[in-house]
């Protein structure tokens, strides 16, 4: 049969950023994948090169809208590190709270976006109506729903009160409670095993030759987490495990998330339960030595690295960002390879690229290097399940 | 665990001795270009490093800095190594570590470094018909006549 070209984006509903995949098809079985990105380059690096280091704390937040905070708590640490402080314990405590409720916020919407990509839409209503209890918490801590400009260049800019900390036990009581649900939904729903099973293989081996990071790893069965491996903040003193499984597929990845809520509730009682007393900011110099830093968090999708380097100025030399996303394109393109059509939208979704959205597909006909059909996103996913059903797989 | 700094600088001796450490988990090699290759074999056969961080490019001035960031047990290892500013070019990684594909594509396209070697060096975060030059240079200037 003849290969045909298939562009996926940069305007598509499957993914939540514009990125372009030009996918090669043999029949309905993906043999390449071409992957175009740089849609949304907004040229933050250089702007950062021009902005003093107060402006840049509020620029690298908006890097990202769904894990700012993984951004902005590298750059502290990196501002920090050059200037040579050691923020109090308290701050410490407080950051590590966010960066957590970020994950869980995170890691519900993505398990929500999984379960609309199969068209189990049931799942996404859960779990984005249990978001709203994280989302509610991160308003009443520190004022924003995303984007919580919590840090300053020394610790953070809001104390945690009695009431806050109350309201974050009671949070985790409940959330407890509903992820235990979707627990044996994403084990035991046949939906979700029908078309997560097995498909997306990232063996190991592989996804190590691509460096790839996070959960996209993790569920490849190597342990790689950089909170245990290279603790900042106060990872270094809170007892939880790294979940790993060694499905290699979409299903481990639904599960490691799945899971990982669960250590995420575990490290947030831990630190309401023994938040240190004490200032929560301490005063730095304002001016930034000549110097320069490496930090790295992991971001709910990955390892986030960024690179300072300080020049005596009030402005950063050169500071450099690579997200999560980014290392896990090269794996996705070994993903794809060998599996349906059908199957594109969710194992691009399951390495949770950091998204926008789109409109329609552009159909090229088989054999044919003219576009075709335009076909609208639902018509493309009642295709798939269509597609499904007609081989007998009982969804 | 964080890797040993003596065992790095033993395994390293015959490549450099520039090797510096602040603090446990971070470590910067300094390399002449040429050596390159050689210091990420030796890093791949000594330590078992397997996993490539990102690579971060930089105009130093008077040279471009190329810095390679390594992660190993939790240790952040980054070989530093720069080239001229009339021959921005380094060898190319990938066939040691296939996750640089995008990595260099990067440098190449922000600052024009070419990595010798590199399969593909399409533009990676540019636009297709960008005309501008290399925008983290230092000379650079926007465009005229654009926003």
């Amino acid at each position: 049969m003849a290969r045909v070209k298939l562009p996926i984006g940069p305007q598509h509903p499957a993914l939540k950023e514009p990125e372009n995949f030009t996918i090669t098809l043999d029949g309905e079985r993906v043999v390449d994948v071409d992957i175009r990105i740089g849609y949304t380059h907004r040229g933050i690096e250089k702007l950062m090169e021009s902005r003093t280091y107060t402006q840049n704390l509020y620029l690298v937040e908006r890097i990202c809208g769904i894990c700012s905070y993984a951004h902005v708590v590298n750059f502290t640490q990196n501002v920090e590190s050059v200037l040579g402080v050691q923020i109090p314990k308290r701050a410490e405590y407080i950051r590590t709270l966010v960066l957590e409720l970020e994950r869980l916020h995170s890691h519900f919407l993505w398990l929500g976006v999984a379960g609309h990509e199969i068209g189990f839409d049931t799942l996404f209503m859960y779990t984005w109506q249990d978001r709203e209890v994280v989302q509610d918490l991160l308003e009443l801590i520190s004022g924003n729903r995303v984007n919580y400009a919590m840090n300053a260049i020394g610790g953070v800019r809001r104390d945690l009160s009695d009431d806050h900390r109350k309201k974050v036990l009671e949070g985790m009581d409940y959330l407890e409670k509903r992820t235990a649900y979707d627990k044996e939904v994403a084990i035991n729903e046949k939906t979700i095993l029908a078309r997560a099973e097995n498909v997306g293989i990232l063996k190991p081996k592989i996804a190590l030759k691509y460096s790839a990071v996070g959960p996209t790893v993790r569920a490849s069965g190597v342990t790689m987490d950089i909170r245990k491996d290279d603790p900042y903040a106060s990872y270094a003193e809170i007892p939880f495990d790294v979940i790993t499984t060694d499905t290699c597929d979409v299903l481990g990845r639904i599960v490691v998330r799945v899971l990982e809520v669960f250590e995420s509730i575990k490290i947030i009682r831990y630190l309401m339960e023994h938040l240190p007393a004490g200032d929560v900011v301490m005063k730095v110099p304002r001016k930034i030595p000549v110097g320069e830093s490496i930090s790295h968090t992991e971001a709910p999708r990955g390892e986030d690295i960024h690179y300072l380097r300080a020049n005596g100025t009030e402005r950063p030399d050169r500071y450099k960002v690579r997200t999560p996303t980014m290392a896990n394109l090269p794996a996705i393109a070994e993903m794809l390879k060998g599996s349906y059509l059908a199957d594109v939208p969710i194992v691009i979704a399951a390495i949770d690229p950091c998204m926008g959205c789109m409109d329609r597909v552009l159909l090229l006909k088989e054999g044919s290097e003219t576009p075709g059909d335009i076909i609208p996103w639902d018509r493309l996913r009642a295709y798939g399940i269509k597609w499904y059903a007609e081989r007998g797989w009982k969804i | 665990m964080p890797a040993d700094i003596n065992r790095i600088k033993e395994i390293l001796q015959s490549v450099t001795t520039d090797i510096q450490s602040k603090t446990p988990t971070r470590v910067f090699v300094s390399v002449p270009r040429n050596d390159l290759i050689r210091t990420v074999n030796i890093l791949v056969s000594e330590l078992g490093v397997q996993h490539l961080s990102t690579i971060t490019a930089l105009d130093a001035g008077t040279v471009f800095e190329v810095l390679y960031h390594f992660l190993v047990n939790g240790t952040e290892i980054t070989i530093r190594t720069s080239c001229p500013k009339d021959d921005p070019s380094v060898e190319s990684i990938i066939n040691i570590f296939p996750g640089a594909v995008l990595y260099e594509r990067e440098i190449h396209d922000i600052l024009g470094i070419v990595p010798n070697g590199h399969p593909d060096l399409r533009r990676l975060v540019l636009p297709e018909d960008w005309v501008g030059g290399y925008p983290l240079r230092k000379d650079w200037k926007p465009p005229e006549g654009k926003e």
